[in-house]
């Protein structure tokens, strides 16, 4: 019998064979449309994957299947816009707990999504296929030589493609840097006029060391801006969140969090149970919505707790005991081969800064007010506050992770989370003592480097922490 | 009779100044934008001096080992000078405003502050059409005024800070006037000289910067222009010219061409429109405030900004009857590099020629060849356009 690769695929990354037989047609006509050709396919199928990925743990498999079931959901959203379902975008970061609870409110009616991310994820991390959609946005506007984001690339790329149509709002967050919202309007004016956006924006102004979160003023502007945000957003597209329908939402988020907080928890473990690839992955259900809703991933999530807990037991892993464990700023899920790499050299990529929460982080908000207590928690985050406050929260990080070394790169093109982390790991070594690393690079895009390129200096940096750890 | 040397040679005598002013008590307030209103700088009794030096790569080299290499290299020269012991000014600074209206500025502020710099930040909202951040810009200013206030123990008044708007304004005054002779057929001065009388304008005495100008205005009145006949006339847009970086301008009117107009958000003083003449001090804040805010063409880095700039662009091409527009652009600095893609499509529209220039501040010999260049080519087929039009 000739192998079907699409069914394959499926197969690998965790589909259950009735689901096989309801999504192989689906699936086949979502890899076209994303410009997936057989062989991307048969790639993935017998060489990314295996070689990335533990598919012997079902809670990897599952965690797949999820991304796997958005990205074809998302190649429907020109469908979705034509029965008059409300499109709503986003890109990272942001507050997905808006986006959720919209889609709470009206399961029916809204379809949610940061579009970039799923397929430069998807696209990148499992086929290694980015390129045509980095190449679309350079021909056309957003030259390759200044280091322009790949995800705002992405994003400019499948709109004219058409893969994702024209939102009824995109509401978009300039938290962090400066090029995610211009981007929407560059799409706008450059070449989709529907391409209708509502931008939320806070400026960096805060003196270094300032603990953001405890001023009151910091708090409040930014919860008036949420609120701001939130409401037009409503308006634009007609559907009311109730109070009710926002803390269940709430509720749910933070559910799911605390089992991040679990995971992370037992990634501690003196063998590392699980590569850092999947877990971090799993923390994405948190940075942007699902549109599937984020059911699905969690009962992944248990899933995959199950395992790990039972690999701690058996005191099994990916790496010898007491391998040093290292903490990047985000992992790069749509370049596997950087985590893989360090832990081939001995050293595990285990915890990320985005998510590797500290006791204030996880502790209860101070404030009733949901958008003060989403302001709040913003504004607890590394990447969004002054150098001076982030160095302080990821001191706290490593002392309670017990991480051995932070690497912090890989942020080229981003000029607020990328540009400082030359000044963070001069502070964070000041205070710790533990080493720290800056790799020039793209977490998105490898196209102007590859592995061999790297090898070095991973290995060298790998040598060092291993150094250090057997030295106590 | 006043010459630009004259006006340099105040502007090298600058830190000198500065020093004697600092010694007689003064204190100096640096300040890194065109959103600090210098007037309240002036008004709390001290001496404000716009931090904006570029155009040499050593200085965006120096703060390597601090920030990522992918930052504007305009705001890293602000402190890399500094850093590498040639900045005389920055040290004797009592306090520096840092403008954060981009990450690349906020970084900048970032880097003041870890080289101990006093630094007061001034948050700059780019999604200006919202009334929260409107108020938020003025909120800031009101903290501006109680730092300034409590930095120089001089109370801000009415008086003061209307005395000192008098004098912006009759100096953005005198500048707009001088700008205004370049809508001349035959111009007697370019942009080369125009954008330096404007940094000059930073750095002498108000009163001083005023007479010379205002003589000099006089002088160009009669003066023959110093351009051939048939120079092409075009618009430079973009970010920023520092002071010092001055080389391409230079070679754009070496190469036989005159800049007529600027489009710039920052180095240079807006001389477009002016300050308000009259009114209380919590009133006066919030319209000195909203003047600066909203009176002007919307930097790039607002939200939403592209179609009224490239609006604005466009009437300038038709007031100043430009022929081409080049594009200074700092390398790495993205937003900038998305518009400039937005006004090239705008120019192709209007068949109006278009060169993008981009810098990093290296200017060596390797790097001036092809420079030089693509002006003369771009000079050059203008000329041939206008020519065959003619015909």
């Amino acid at each position: 019998m000739v192998k079907d690769i699409y069914q394959e695929f499926l197969r690998l990354t965790g589909f259950e064979d009735f689901e096989i037989s309801a999504y192989l047609s689906a699936w086949r006509m979502a890899s076209e449309m994303l410009g997936l050709t057989k062989d991307d396919i048969t790639y993935a199928t017998e060489e990314r994957i295996p070689q990335y990925f533990d598919t012997t743990l079902v809670g990897v498999k599952k965690l797949l299947c999820c991304y796997i079931k958005e990205i074809i959901d998302l190649t429907k959203a020109n469908e979705y816009k034509q029965k008059g379902i409300k499109i709503i975008y986003g890109i990272l970061p942001a507050l997905s707990v808006y986006y959720y609870a919209l889609k709470m409110a009206a399961p029916d009616k809204v379809y949610v999504s940061f579009p970039d991310i799923f397929l430069t994820q998807v696209l990148n991390g499992l086929f290694h296929k980015l390129s045509p959609y980095l190449e679309e946005s350079e021909k056309a506007g957003v030259p390759y030589g200044c280091r322009h984001c790949a995800l705002n690339k992405t994003r400019y790329a499948a709109r004219r493609l058409g893969i994702i149509p024209s939102p009824d709002v995109s509401w978009i967050w300039g938290l962090v840097c400066d090029e995610g919202p211009k981007t929407d309007e560059f799409i706008r004016y450059y070449f989709d006029p529907e391409w209708k956006t509502y931008v939320t924006r806070i400026p960096h102004d805060q003196t270094l060391g300032t603990v953001e979160d405890e001023v009151e003023e910091r708090v409040q502007y930014l919860a008036d801006q949420m609120r701001d945000g939130f409401e037009a957003v409503q308006k634009e597209i007609g559907i009311k969140v109730t109070p009710d329908q926002m803390n269940e939402t709430i509720a749910v988020w933070s559910r799911y969090s605390t089992k991040i907080g679990e995971l992370n928890r037992l990634m501690t473990s003196e063998i590392q149970p699980i590569s850092g690839l999947p877990s971090a992955m799993y923390g994405e259900a948190l940075s942007r919505p699902w549109n599937l809703g984020i059911q699905p991933i969690e009962e992944a999530l248990d899933l995959m707790l199950e395992e790990v807990k039972q690999r701690v037991a058996n005191k099994e892993g990916i790496l010898p005991a007491r391998s040093p464990k290292a903490m990047v700023n985000v992992m790069p899920i749509a370049v596997p081969w950087i985590s893989k790499m360090f832990e081939q050299n001995g050293v595990g990529l285990a915890f990320t800064i985005m998510r590797a929460l500290t006791k204030k982080q996880m502790a209860p908000s101070r404030f009733k007010d949901p958008y003060m207590a989403m302001a709040e928690t913003w504004l607890k985050r590394t990447t969004s506050v002054n150098p001076g406050y982030s160095a302080q929260i990821i001191c706290e990080q490593m002392a309670t992770y017990g991480i051995d070394g932070l690497i912090f790169g890989f942020f080229d093109f981003d000029r607020w989370v990328g540009s400082d982390n030359k000044l963070l790991a001069k502070l964070v070594e000041a205070k710790t003592h533990k080493p720290t690393f800056h790799i020039e690079g793209d977490l998105w895009d490898d196209r102007d480097y590859n592995q061999e390129a790297l090898r070095t200096r991973i290995e060298s940096i790998c040598e060092i922490l291993k150094m250090r750890r057997s030295a106590g | 009779m006043v010459s630009i040397e004259d006006l340099a040679q105040l502007a090298r005598d600058w830190p000198e100044y500065l020093r004697k002013s600092k010694k007689n008590g003064k204190k100096i307030i640096g300040y890194t934008g065109s959103f600090i209103p210098e007037e309240m700088i002036v008004a709390a009794g001290a001496v404000p001096h716009l931090i904006c030096r570029g155009g040499e790569s050593e200085a965006v080299e120096a703060t390597l080992p601090y920030m990522l290499r992918f930052i504007s290299p305009y705001s890293m020269a602000q402190i890399g000078y500094h850093l590498l012991g040639l900045d005389p000014i920055l040290p004797m600074l009592d306090l520096i405003i840092a403008q954060c209206d981009s990450c690349h500025m906020a970084r900048l502020a970032d880097l003041f502050e870890y080289f101990n710099l006093p630094t007061f930040r001034l948050g700059v909202p780019s999604d200006w059409e919202k009334s929260i951040s409107r108020e938020y810009y003025y909120r800031g200013l009101a903290r501006l005024r109680t730092k300034l206030e409590e930095i120089t123990g001089n109370r801000i008044t009415n008086t003061g800070l209307l005395k000192a708007t008098d004098s912006s304004n009759s100096l953005r005054e005198v500048l707009h006037l001088i700008s205004l002779l370049r809508k001349r057929a035959r111009p007697p001065l370019g942009g080369f000289d125009f954008i330096r009388l404007n940094h000059f304008s930073f750095m002498s005495e108000t009163a001083v910067a005023i007479t010379n100008l205002r003589r000099l205005y006089e002088d160009y009145q009669n003066k023959k222009t110093p351009f051939p006949g048939d120079a092409p006339r075009l618009i430079l847009a973009g970010h920023v010219v520092a002071m010092g970086d001055y080389i391409v301008l230079k070679i754009i009117e070496d190469a036989g061409g005159i800049i007529v107009n600027e489009f710039l958000d920052e180095g240079i003083r807006h001389h477009c429109w002016n300050l308000p003449a009259a009114g209380d001090m919590g009133h006066l804040i919030n319209e000195l405030g909203e003047r600066y805010y909203l009176q002007r063409t919307p930097p790039s880095i607002f939200q939403p900004a592209w179609e009224a700039r490239t609006e604005y662009l466009k009437s300038l091409i038709r007031e100043y009857h430009a022929e081409g527009v080049i594009w200074y652009q700092l390398c790495f600095e993205e937003i900038y590099d998305m518009e400039c893609s937005i006004v090239s499509k705008a120019m192709d529209e209007l068949q109006i020629p278009f060169l993008r220039i981009e810098s990093s501040y290296e200017f060596s010999r390797e790097a001036m060849a092809p420079l030089s260049t693509r002006v003369e080519s771009f000079i050059e087929s203008i000329k041939i356009k206008t020519r065959n039009l003619k015909w």
